[in-house]
């Protein structure tokens, strides 16, 4: 592949990294999480500073 | 006539009376009823019956069996049918153990990690890996054997139905959970690995890339994760060693050039060791009051120098070896970061699961231990990921880093800065009561520590002379299915209770089952834990030895799951909903802790009480009650239920009143606990907030807390920060490629834009 073709693909196909800690560990990406895992994580609500 | 019989797998086999009369001699021995004689007797009788019952088809192995029984009973040998019916259901417990193993290894082998919930069990091994594949597999099988024939019936029957979980119940014959390493213990005359000796490192290089070493072996001889309790206090000496060095080399390039010679470098070598040992101390960054006028006179007098020469001298020296030993102490934790994140244990198939503390270490060295590791942590990896390894700690603690007046208060603050920024430090708290009554000024060892994940070891009723941080760690845990106990009470907090009791006295006997296998190991089983004295009182142990005493300075952890969830169950409401409830709560949390500490006085060992964290399990508890109980609103109704004492995840409340209702429970758990708040990014952003609301947790009585906030990377242009749907450094979107012209223009203003293969 050439320089040229290269740049023109950069970064199709790649998602964004998110980190978030889980059991007090951080995991590299959320991919390796269990089903339970995941739920805990998208159920979480901010908590306000009053 | 019986000629033959049919064998479970279908083939015909010819039939053999006296594998009958065998069989159910063993029976009649082990009821202690009856002899060989007898067992002969009864095979006759089943033979007869089976002639009578089968004159067309052979019979098969549970024809046979359930002539066995019979027969038994037929001639009065209850005691021996009871043993010979037990034994026929663990045989076909065991024939189905197999069955399910192999699928589970069918399941590991051949399954995609994406779509095996079991494969993802442990975030941190690669299911998708060779090695990761392997240590699957081993762990499939030895569950399966220990659950068969390690574990008591009624152990079990609680574990597979769920009442319990014993965790890391694949290393249940192994080994035990972890241990905070005192490195500096280890470092002292060197230690060996098992594969060879390393000496007693001389630069903070050196220290940093041992102390990876370190975590790394014992992370082999344990099933657990790995913690440093006195990371700064034991990495300063790396410092000191450095400087020392540093100090030495710069003095003499120093002299060299205004006495305009060569080759003085040894001469002068010789002249701070002088200095040394008239001072009685080294050259240190800090209060070097009786070296500074040793090494002056010692100087003029060698190399014929006036006094403030000399004075001079020695004043350049110490800024260039400063900036030096800097610079190292830098790099050296770098590369300690880099190491822990890409160096595997077990195999090849984890990165050790690591965890350091630090923050108290008030000398200059050890200070600049602790600016150099939150910078090395806020620099990230090559590309600028976040480090997931190793957990890092920062422990709080007024007079030290706490307030503004404190020698450490501006690493606290930068540690938040860093925090904010990378997740990392947790917060461990010193000043709380349950952790302050152990705290002796000067004595780092009696400064809590945590293991990272949560786990804590500090009260020692085997030893109450040794309430110590170091060398120490939990043997084991089990947890609890609280929600469950609650479910089955049907809203009656009698039967709760009752319940509750029997469930804590079943986990307190598998612990000690558990315990006696432990004990019952040798020093050449742990040849780095035990083999290299990590381990509190290792050397005291012969070869001979087991392990028993030693190991009783470890805790026994009991467990539990889904307070929120057991308050609604009980009684209608979560403890973030009323004052009621969280009286209620911290009632319930109260008497498992009684529980733990009458049994420690009882057996003199350490019975402690763990916040599980674990949503995997909490997963697995809740499916299994989802079959039972359907879904119930606020119990069984979500894929989780809640971490240990925690508000649940999904609960709208202030970051503040969190904290106020989950700190009293820290008090209560002593073998670990965490708090999490969750801030929005923008907020994590903001260093003042975010440092309040470390205040908070402080204030309220927190043992171990961190704040989360997510924490994104783009990693084609590297943005690192929270992205929406949209990257707000190079403007793409998720899967999206960048415009080739914009690339260029990038890289000009964010020269750390990763690099690509086939770009550069």
């Amino acid at each position: 592949m050439t320089m040229k073709q290269a740049n023109e693909k950069l970064g199709q196909g790649v998602g964004f990294e998110r980190i978030r800690r889980i059991t007090g560990y951080l995991v590299g990406t959320m991919d390796k999480w269990n089903d339970a895992k995941r739920a805990e994580e998208r159920d979480r609500v901010k908590h306000g500073l009053k | 006539m019986i000629h033959s019989i049919i064998k479970r797998d279908g083939r015909i086999v010819l039939y053999d009376q006296n594998k009958i009369a065998a069989a159910i001699l063993r029976a009649l021995e082990a009821a202690s009823e009856g002899d060989a004689a007898d067992a002969a007797r009864v095979a006759n009788a089943v033979q007869s019956a089976l002639q009578a019952q089968f004159r067309e088809t052979p019979p098969n192995i549970e024809d046979i069996q359930d002539q066995v029984e019979k027969q038994l009973m037929n001639h009065g040998f209850n005691n021996a049918a009871k043993a010979y019916i037990l034994y026929r259901a663990n045989r076909t417990r065991a024939r189905e153990a197999n069955t399910s193993l192999m699928k589970t290894i069918d399941e590991i082998t051949n399954i995609d990690a994406r779509a095996s919930d079991m494969k993802r069990d442990n975030a941190n091994i690669d299911g998708n890996t060779a090695m990761g594949s392997m240590l699957q597999i081993g762990s499939a099988g030895a569950k399966a054997y220990n659950e068969m024939y390690l574990l008591r019936p009624e152990h079990a029957q609680a574990y597979r139905e769920g009442d319990i979980h014993i965790h890391d119940f694949d290393f249940y014959s192994l080994t035990t959970t972890c241990c905070q390493i005192d490195i500096l213990k280890l470092f002292h005359g060197g230690f060996s690995t098992g594969h060879g000796y390393l000496r007693e490192p001389k630069s903070i290089q050196s220290y940093a890339a041992l102390a990876a070493i370190a975590i790394q072996s014992n992370q082999n001889d344990q099933h657990g994760g790995q913690s440093i309790p006195n990371f700064d206090y034991a990495m300063a000496e790396g410092v000191a060693k450095t400087y020392r060095k540093a100090f030495a080399r710069t003095l003499a390039n120093a002299v060299e050039d205004f006495l305009d010679q060569e080759d003085l470098a040894e001469r002068v070598r010789k002249i701070v060791v002088q200095a040394e040992t008239e001072a009685g101390e080294g050259p240190k960054l800090e209060n070097y009051t009786q070296f500074d006028p040793a090494m002056n006179a010692n100087l003029c007098r060698a190399l014929c120098l006036t006094e403030s020469d000399a004075a001079r001298l020695i004043a350049r020296a110490r800024r260039r070896a400063w900036r030096i030993t800097e610079a190292d102490t830098f790099q050296a934790m770098e590369g300690f970061v880099h190491n822990l994140n890409t160096m595997h244990s077990r195999a090849g198939a984890q990165t050790p699961f690591s965890s350091i503390n630090y923050g108290t270490d008030a000398s200059a060295e050890g200070r600049m231990v602790i600016r150099n590791i939150l910078l090395a942590l806020d620099a990230g990896l090559g590309h600028g990921e976040t480090c997931i390894f190793p957990i890092h700690i920062f422990k709080v603690k007024e007079g030290v880093n706490y307030n503004a007046e404190d020698p450490n208060y501006d690493l606290f603050r930068l540690s938040c800065k860093v925090s904010a920024r990378r997740l990392f430090p947790n917060y461990v708290f010193l000043d709380a009561p349950y952790n302050l009554q152990y705290y002796v000024p000067g004595r780092p060892e009696t400064e809590v520590a945590t293991m990272g994940c949560r786990t804590r070891v500090m009260g020692n009723v085997y030893d109450p002379t040794r309430q110590i941080a170091y060398s120490r760690g939990n043997l084991s845990f089990t947890s609890i299915n609280l929600p469950r106990l609650a479910l089955e009470s049907q809203g009656d907090e009698k039967v709760f209770y009752e319940k509750l009791e029997n469930m804590l006295n079943l986990v307190a006997q598998q612990l000690l089952d558990r315990f006696e296998i432990q004990a019952g190991k040798h020093v050449y089983n742990f040849p780095f834990l035990m083999g290299q004295n990590v381990w509190l009182d290792a050397d005291k142990l012969t070869v001979q030895d087991d392990l028993r005493e030693v190991l009783k300075h470890g805790t026994l952890s009991i467990g539990f799951i889904g307070l929120a969830e057991t308050l609604t169950a009980l009684y209608g409401a979560h403890h973030g909903e009323s004052a009621a409830m969280q009286e209620k709560g911290l009632a319930i949390v109260s008497f498992m802790r009684k529980f733990c500490d009458q049994i420690s006085q009882a057996h003199k060992m350490n019975f402690t009480l763990l916040a599980t964290p674990a949503e995997g399990l909490a997963g697995r508890f809740i499916r299994m009650d989802q079959k039972r109980y359907g879904k119930m609103p606020g119990i069984t109704d979500r894929e989780y239920y809640t971490n240990s004492f925690h508000i649940p995840v999904w609960y709208p409340i202030s970051a503040y009143d969190k904290i106020r209702l989950e700190a009293p429970y820290h008090a209560l758990c002593n073998a670990g606990h965490i708090s999490y708040v969750e801030l929005d990014g923008d907020t994590a952003k903001n260093v003042e907030a975010f440092e309040a609301v470390v205040r908070w947790m402080h204030d309220a009585g927190v043992g171990y807390g961190s704040i989360n906030h997510p924490v994104d990377r783009d990693p084609v242009c590297g943005y690192v920060g929270v992205i929406g749907d949209v990257c707000p450094r190079c403007g793409r979107r998720e899967g999206d490629r960048i415009p080739a012209d914009r690339i260029d223009e990038l890289r000009k203003l964010y020269p750390e834009m990763p690099a690509f293969q086939g770009i550069q």
